[in-house]
């Protein structure tokens, strides 16, 4: 009745061309934030508004720092997940436009959410690795529990799968409500579908985090510390 | 496949799981306004409520996978 729900066409050239649509209008927002002259001292005009879309990434990167440099963690992190956070926010406000190829979300096929979390989790590995040496990261791989690989490939499915669910599924209400009743109701589901828009750019993004702060950690060395079964005598001061 | 049985069967599991997930939900928001309305001054509380929701949310919708693709495989006869 609504057709192939995975693609419009059989080609799948919607999915890139919104994606490619999102993209340019992100990066026009982030030039035309940044641009001007900035001042390091009060902020002033579009300034504010780069500066507190910036502070809440900030903030979560500070929190990871533990024993690493801390210019490095932040610099590597804050993009990271402020990338994350709003491309996966401004592809789901594509669905309020009443366009109609334009109007559905790249994040409404699976396609793109499946590419945001491999490349979420994946771009935890390269943090790590990058952050605490190619053997760290891979010791967190296997270390505390010998099958802890698989518990990343459920994140990668959990998280796109969340993704996918929620705004395909309101994509996909909002198509066969409206074939129905063109007036009217579509405009309260565009309303109510505001709240999983945000919320779920917010949870992708916090989740990541959280996976990231996990992998960054080392173990406690506190109480363990080595046991040696035969003491070596301390060489005699010459 | 049989059309009729494959399109009864197709329904149950998100019906299963919206139900499931309603009560899990309830449960979530309950506690978390008795606690806002306890110390209203928390700001982390309605933060960590949605990340719960979220995450009992996400059940629920792979319960909604399965129906899609099975829902995608009935061909009427």
């Amino acid at each position: 009745m609504f057709g192939n729900v995975w693609t419009i066409d059989g080609t799948g050239m919607v999915v890139v061309v919104n994606a490619v649509v999102v993209s340019a209008v992100l990066i026009g927002l982030g030039w035309f934030l940044a641009r001007g002259k900035l001042t390091s001292g009060v902020p002033k005009g579009r300034q504010v508004l780069g500066e507190f879309a910036t502070d809440f990434f900030l903030n979560k990167a500070r929190g990871m720092v533990y024993d690493y440099d801390r210019d490095t963690v932040v610099q590597t992190v804050t993009p990271f997940l402020g990338t994350l956070f709003f491309f996966i926010l401004a592809s789901n406000l594509f669905a309020m436009i009443p366009i109609p190829v334009v109007n559905r979300p790249p994040t409404s096929f699976y396609s793109v959410t499946l590419g945001l979390a491999v490349s979420a989790i994946f771009g935890n590995l390269v943090i790590a690795a990058r952050l605490k040496g190619p053997t760290g990261a891979l010791k967190h791989l296997f270390w505390p529990n010998p099958v802890q690989f698989v518990s990343e490939i459920t994140d990668v499915l959990s998280l796109s799968l969340r993704l996918f669910g929620n705004i395909g599924g309101e994509y996909m209400t909002l198509v066969l409500v409206a074939a129905v009743v063109p007036v009217g109701i579509p405009l309260i589901l565009h309303v109510l579908g505001l709240i999983p828009t945000f919320v779920q750019a917010f949870v992708f993004t916090l989740l990541t985090a959280s996976f990231l702060a996990s992998g960054l950690h080392r173990e406690e060395r506190a109480g363990k510390a080595k046991h040696r079964v035969f003491r070596r005598k301390k060489p005699e001061p010459a | 496949m049989n059309t009729t049985l494959m399109a009864l069967v197709a329904v149950i599991p998100i019906a299963a799981g919206a139900v499931v997930a309603a009560f899990a939900m309830r449960k979530i928001s309950v506690t978390a306004l008795e606690g806002m309305t306890r110390q209203p001054e928390i700001a982390q509380l309605f933060t960590a409520m949605l990340i719960g929701m979220a995450l009992v949310e996400a059940l629920a919708i792979y319960t909604l996978v399965v129906t899609l693709v099975l829902a995608g495989k009935i061909v009427v006869s």
